[in-house]
């Protein structure tokens, strides 16, 4: 297990599979506990790879890849904020790569990073501040288990907070007592469900999509 | 949709010189370099304070080159979406190919053949070697000499002919697909890997007798521009400019992927940090590429499925789950995090640039340099700024 996650005060920590997820731990902690977490992770020598953010239907995520240049193993640690304030401490003090990809995910996300010393727009214009194209329409919102919990994914919890069930294997209820009308009732809510209004191609056939596809490419590899 | 209230209506200059401006000190000039600078390599913009001939404090903008390549993700199917991944970075895209493909068939399930496996990093090495030529050329380019970039791309030309040869195009490759590759190592690409390999071999002792002895040059980098370890672990730096701090760091050997563990090659490191530690690691590494090249000629096994399985076809989607996938790209550990609900299409595509963090500690290194060193520091990060922007 990745060292500086072995005694943090974890929501959620769990064993992974490397072989099948590319990475050795997967951590869910709080805001207040994200500072000192990345001090222990330089303090061990590790480095900060990349921060994203996600949106789900239980939070915005803010996630942070960790890895070390001589140990193997790679630590994913999200930390999970309400949608409609996503605010997250900021640690560029730590880590001082973070203020790029912590502006970056502002103008992807619109997330706020408390403490970032020059929060301004990174990667689109300044006059975009309100547009973050990363955002989804609230009907396309997937839920974290769905995602970090899907079928098949082998893991070892080591950690899990009382209450904390974000995580846990996405609810089996509904199969069980309707299982012939599932497959009915789902697949016209699963075919809508990615269509974001701005995601404008989907509406179209899938040949035609994929022509709009490949001519919007035109031009994009110059420099 | 104009409110910000970051921006100071009564400054002149745009907005990021104005909030650059702020921090200025008395006597000290601000210098504008880019976006069409020749030496920032495309559209970075860098924002010096300058005291006469020294750099006080820099500051890169980016977005030039910005292309939202993580929403297009999200509205193509992964097959789709290798388009993409041989445009990210134009000089190095076989290592976008692969983390992009890679994370998928993680998600998938999918493994692949091996002799896919040695296609992949034939291609994965033919391209490493390309890009090195490229940012080693123009970095000299930079410094002032003419001649070596001819040379680089005389033999890079000998690098896209066999690439063409695997797939098709000479530049934006997309030579990988999610279970496999477009087509399979032809003899004739076998024959002109073959050509190359020794006439690259000679070429590397001219490049060091032409160029790395050059008295010039090594006034120019050698000392200059330090990133050390402690630089790489608080700005997440990797490839040649961790390796040229010291650091035996290599995604390649870190995390075993592919048939590399059956490969033998060495990881060059130097200990001087400087930016003449990162021009040798470059150069050393063209020369272990071309080991790796060997042996996968020697290796390949003969049979084997190397196109994607007849059941993966262009609307496939990815089940639902995430992963991480990560290669060694000539810049750097290049990432891919692909988080699917088992929706139509991605549900998110995060990709993790070597350039954009090597580009981020530019402005504590450049700090209190000369600006002709700082422009030669900025060369050996080997920027490439579609990737940097995305």
């Amino acid at each position: 297990m990745i060292a500086p996650l072995q005694n943090a005060d974890c929501l959620f920590l769990s064993k992974e599979n490397q072989a099948k997820v590319g990475y050795e731990a997967l951590a869910v902690v709080e805001a207040d506990t994200l500072l000192p977490l990345a001090r222990d992770f330089l303090a061990a020598g590790y480095h900060l790879e990349d921060i994203s953010g996600l949106v789900t239907r239980d939070g915005a995520v803010s996630a942070y890849h960790f890895a070390h240049f001589d140990i193997p193993g790679r630590a994913e640690v999200l930390v999970i904020a309400p949608l409609d304030n996503p605010s997250f401490p900021s640690i560029a003090a730590v880590y001082q790569s973070a203020e790029w990809h912590e502006r970056e995910t502002r103008d992807f996300f619109g997330f706020q990073y408390e403490g970032n010393p020059n929060f301004i727009p990174l990667l689109l214009s300044e006059d975009m501040v309100d547009v973050h194209p990363l955002l989804k329409a609230e009907g396309s919102l997937a839920s974290l288990a769905s995602i970090f919990s899907a079928e098949g994914r082998e893991r070892e919890v080591v950690k899990q907070a009382e209450g904390f069930t974000l995580l846990d294997a996405p609810v089996t209820e509904e199969p069980a007592p309707k299982v012939a009308e599932a497959p009915k009732a789902d697949a016209p809510q699963k075919a809508e469900s990615p269509v974001t209004p701005e995601a404008k191609p989907e509406s179209k056939p899938e040949a035609e999509a994929q022509g709009a596809a490949d001519s919007g490419q035109e031009g994009a590899g110059d420099a | 949709m104009h409110n910000t209230p970051l921006f100071p209506k009564d400054m002149k200059g745009d907005f990021y010189s104005c909030h650059f401006e702020k921090g200025k000190q008395e006597d000290t000039i601000i210098l504008n370099l880019g976006p069409q600078h020749p030496s920032t390599h495309g559209v970075l913009r860098i924002l010096c304070e300058m005291d006469g001939e020294y750099v006080l404090r820099a500051e890169p903008v980016l977005g030039y080159l910005h292309r939202m390549q993580e929403k297009m993700g999200e509205i193509k199917y992964p097959a789709q979406y290798m388009n993409n991944m041989g445009r990210v970075d134009y000089l190095n895209p076989m290592s976008w190919n692969w983390a992009f493909v890679g994370a998928a068939e993680k998600v998938m399930g999918v493994e692949v053949s091996e002799r896919c496996e040695y296609a992949r990093v034939i291609a994965m090495e033919l391209s490493r070697i390309a890009s090195h030529l490229v940012g080693w050329g123009a970095w000299i380019l930079d410094l002032g000499a003419t001649t070596p970039i001819l040379y680089a791309f005389d033999d890079r030309e000998d690098v896209l002919d066999i690439i063409q040869e695997l797939c098709g195009s000479r530049l934006t490759n997309v030579y990988f697909r999610v279970g496999g590759v477009c087509k399979d190592i032809t003899p004739r690409a076998v024959q002109l890997i073959k050509e190359f390999i020794p006439s690259m071999r000679k070429r590397i002792p001219m490049y060091h007798a032409l160029v790395t002895k050059n008295m010039i040059l090594r006034g120019r980098i050698e000392g200059i521009g330090i990133i050390d370890r402690d630089v790489c672990n608080r700005y997440g730096c990797t490839g040649p400019v961790s390796r040229g701090a010291g650091i035996a760091h290599d995604t390649r050997r870190a995390e075993p992927h592919s048939v590399y563990p059956k490969l033998d090659f060495n990881i060059p490191v130097y200990t001087e940090a400087c930016s003449m530690a990162r021009y040798k690691v470059r150069l050393d590494e063209i020369e272990q590429s071309l080991n790796i090249l060997e042996q996968c000629i020697e290796q390949m096994p003969a049979e084997g499925d190397v196109l994607p399985a007849k059941n993966i076809k262009f609307n496939t989607k990815l089940p639902a789950g995430e992963a991480y996938y990560a290669v060694e790209g000539a810049r750097g550990k290049v990432g891919v995090w692909i988080a699917s609900d088992g929706g139509k299409y991605p549900y998110r595509v995060k990709l993790r640039a070597p350039g954009f963090c090597s580009l981020s500690c530019f402005a504590e290194v450049a700090k209190g340099m000369l600006l002709a060193d700082a422009i030669a520091v900025l060369g050996s990060l080997d920027l490439v700024i579609p990737e940097v922007d995305r």
